[in-house]
């Protein structure tokens, strides 16, 4: 059963930092978001291997909860 | 006409006014306002919450529950109209000096991270500026920006950052601004936007052309020195500063005195600005004459 | 006494109408964006309606209640939990001592409000407890909520129970677009007469560049009357450029082609005009919406601004609760 990683607030997707088949470590940042000019950093809440992503860098306008990364 | 003959009263939302005195940067229309905003708090006007006074002009925040914009606008008439001429003003007027470097090493990594980053077709900020306002190069660009003391006319933007003008008019230079503006300005950065000229009490975005830097704080949350016993912030408008040209290594000197707190700010405090003699000094002056 | 588990994503001491006085020294008014739903939470709890409370965007923190309280919840819903219960907003909840309340993202509207029987008790800064943060001023030691800060509240008078009347609430817009009203002035005659028309007809999108601040707008560009060109040089060189003057907050300023609401952070004053202005009674709707939401202006005279104030006013009593 996948860990599905999904964005804590509404904003824009700053930086992707893994793609599918990447190994990521627990802690590991995964995606960072910009909301009114900040940075928030979305950790892997678990370690193992990236199995999806579903945002590309770039994408404005998401609202919080969206499915971003599944690890495992 | 550059002075109107009568300000103008411009609503601002559903609490402010905007008294426009003229068109252009003059001191006289900054003694107005200043004059203006002191004669506000000398006559308890009831219904005006604060006022900022600027180059040219007043914002007045005011309660409308209290008062309303035409009634304020007839207040403010009668307070302009008694006010008198400008040149009976006189006012009393801190003289600081700051120790500067011109053309320092940190306001040029500024610009060339904003060259590199965000518009590689920008010219180095002193050369530019001299070429602009035909000086010879930087090192004239030194002398004139030196050579006078500046007006404090209002602080804002960012609390605490002074906004002044040239008293000598030999020394009057103009500058456009960034276009983007830049993302990062080195705390204590020297720069010029239009005639006036600004120092940044903290590192902020800024559009500014930018050419010196001062080691000394003109800002201070912790109220580390004397001078900021009243305020967190430095200046008051109608204070006058003079940038004293220096080394790098007199700017680090003082920098390490800023650090341990043994700084000693340079500041005269027994003068009086009187507008008259300004006057008179400044109708003397052969202003093709530059440093 | 609260202490804060987790801070979400800005969240910070205001109070209304914030930090006033000092706009010529600088200092911004701070203080909560929707001082509509601010206000109605402070009464909810039996405070003065300008009381210091927090204001939680975008992603509310997590808060333990050290001491048993009386709060209520305002303004954008961010599913809020004590203890894992959910808490209803726009009514007063009883909090027992050592209770957990945790906000989650906001899901309507964007700024959500909490509001404690007695008010944040923080040492005011120059004459409030709003918070500055950019300058270190105000809040928790000049910030916002951090992991680990302890916020005392001072003693209250609150009744659980008690409901904000439904009509009495704002609402907040459903399809990302909304009529924000605007006063003209104080620089509207520095644009053309087409130029007005079109800021007043066109849709503005909220930009993600935006934060308390300014408020970026993307739209159509501006066209400027004969006074843009027509000026000394000082001013500066492009049509929008002016000398240095002072900003009222919520004007609407023109940085070359770009709109920026001046919101409760910004600057006051600069070299920028501000051809209209948002007034005070709608700055709600700026606290509520979210990038890419969509902004219609309607021109309001100042007299109705004034008059949209007090009923604001009005309505942020305890004629407003059950």
């Amino acid at each position: 059963m996948a860990t599905e990683v999904r964005t804590q607030t509404a904003g824009n997707m700053w930086k992707v930092l893994v793609k599918p088949g990447d190994t990521v470590a627990e802690g590991q940042v995964l995606f960072i978001m910009e909301v009114m000019k900040m940075e928030v950093a979305h950790e892997a809440p678990v370690a193992g291997v990236v199995s999806a992503v579903h945002v590309a860098e770039g994408a404005e306008g998401l609202d919080a909860e969206d499915l971003v990364v599944e690890i495992g | 006409m550059t002075t109107y003959a009568q300000p103008r009263y411009l609503p601002g939302g559903d609490r402010y006014m905007l008294i426009e005195f003229g068109n252009e940067m003059n001191l006289e229309l900054n003694f107005m306002a200043q004059g203006l905003a002191g004669a506000i708090v000398a006559n308890k006007v009831g219904g005006v919450i604060e006022t900022a006074p600027c180059f040219a002009s007043m914002l007045v925040h005011y309660e409308p529950d209290d008062i309303s914009f035409a009634d304020l606008q007839t207040e403010m008439e009668r307070l302009i109209g008694s006010l008198g001429p400008s040149d009976d003003i006189e006012l009393p007027s801190r003289l600081f000096y700051f120790p500067t470097v011109y053309c320092d090493p940190w306001t040029k990594a500024a610009i060339d991270d904003y060259t590199a980053k965000i518009n590689p077709e920008k010219e180095y900020d002193p050369a530019f500026v001299a070429r602009l306002n035909g000086l010879s190069g930087p090192e004239q660009l030194v002398r004139v920006h030196s050579g006078t003391e500046y007006w404090v006319a209002a602080l804002g933007f960012w609390p605490g950052l002074p906004f002044m003008m040239a008293l000598d008019p030999r020394c009057v230079i103009t500058a456009p601004k960034y276009n983007p503006p830049r993302t990062w300005t080195p705390q204590g950065t020297v720069g010029m936007g239009g005639a006036s000229t600004a120092i940044y009490p903290v590192a902020t975005p800024g559009g500014y052309q930018i050419f010196a830097r001062i080691p000394v704080p003109i800002w201070d949350p912790k109220q580390r020195f004397d001078v900021f016993a009243d305020s967190i912030c430095l200046f008051r408008p109608g204070d006058r500063v003079k940038f004293v040209p220096v080394s790098v290594a007199e700017f680090e000197d003082v920098e390490r005195q800023v650090a341990d707190g043994s700084y000693t700010y340079n500041v005269v405090e027994y003068q009086k600005f009187s507008v008259a003699q300004y006057k008179a000094w400044v109708s003397r002056l052969d202003r093709s004459k530059r440093f | 006494m609260i202490e804060v588990i987790k801070p979400g994503l800005e969240t910070a001491v205001q109070d209304w109408p914030g930090r006033i006085g000092f706009w010529n020294q600088g200092f911004p008014p701070s203080g909560p964006m929707d001082s509509w739903s601010f206000r109605l939470g402070n009464v909810l709890v039996g405070n003065a309606p300008g009381a210091a409370g927090l204001e939680c965007q975008y992603l509310g923190p997590t808060l333990r209640f050290v001491d048993a309280a009386v709060i209520a919840l305002t303004g954008a819903d961010m599913g809020a939990k004590l203890d894992g219960v959910a808490v209803p907003l726009w009514e007063s909840v009883a909090v027992a001592a050592g209770q957990v309340l945790a906000l989650g993202p906001a899901k309507s509207g964007t700024r959500g409000y909490i509001a404690i029987a007695g008010g944040i008790a923080t040492e005011p800064w120059l004459g409030s407890r709003s918070t500055f943060h950019q300058a270190g001023v105000g809040g928790i030691g000049g910030s916002a909520l951090k992991v680990g800060h302890e916020i005392p509240i001072g003693p209250g008078n609150g009744t659980a129970g008690r409901r904000v009347k439904p009509e009495a609430r704002p609402v907040f817009s459903t399809d990302k677009r909304w009529s924000v009203e605007v006063c003209a002035g104080p620089n509207d005659d520095w644009i053309d007469a087409a130029g007005q028309q079109r800021f007043l007809s066109a849709d503005w999108k909220l930009s993600s560049k935006s934060n308390r601040t300014g408020f970026r707008l993307e739209g159509p560009d501006w066209t400027f009357a004969e006074k843009a060109y027509d000026k000394p040089p000082e001013h500066g060189s492009l049509p929008s450029n002016i000398i240095d003057h002072g900003y009222p907050l919520g004007a609407i300023n023109l940085a070359g082609q770009t709109p920026i609401i001046l919101v409760n952070d910004g600057p006051s004053m600069g070299g920028f005009i501000n051809p209209y202005t948002v007034p005070q009674a709608a700055f709600w709707k700026l606290g509520q919406s979210r990038p890419g939401d969509i902004y219609n202006f309607r021109q309001v005279s100042v007299e109705r601004a004034q008059a949209m104030a007090r009923e604001m006013k009005a309505l942020c009593t305890q004629a407003s609760i059950l």
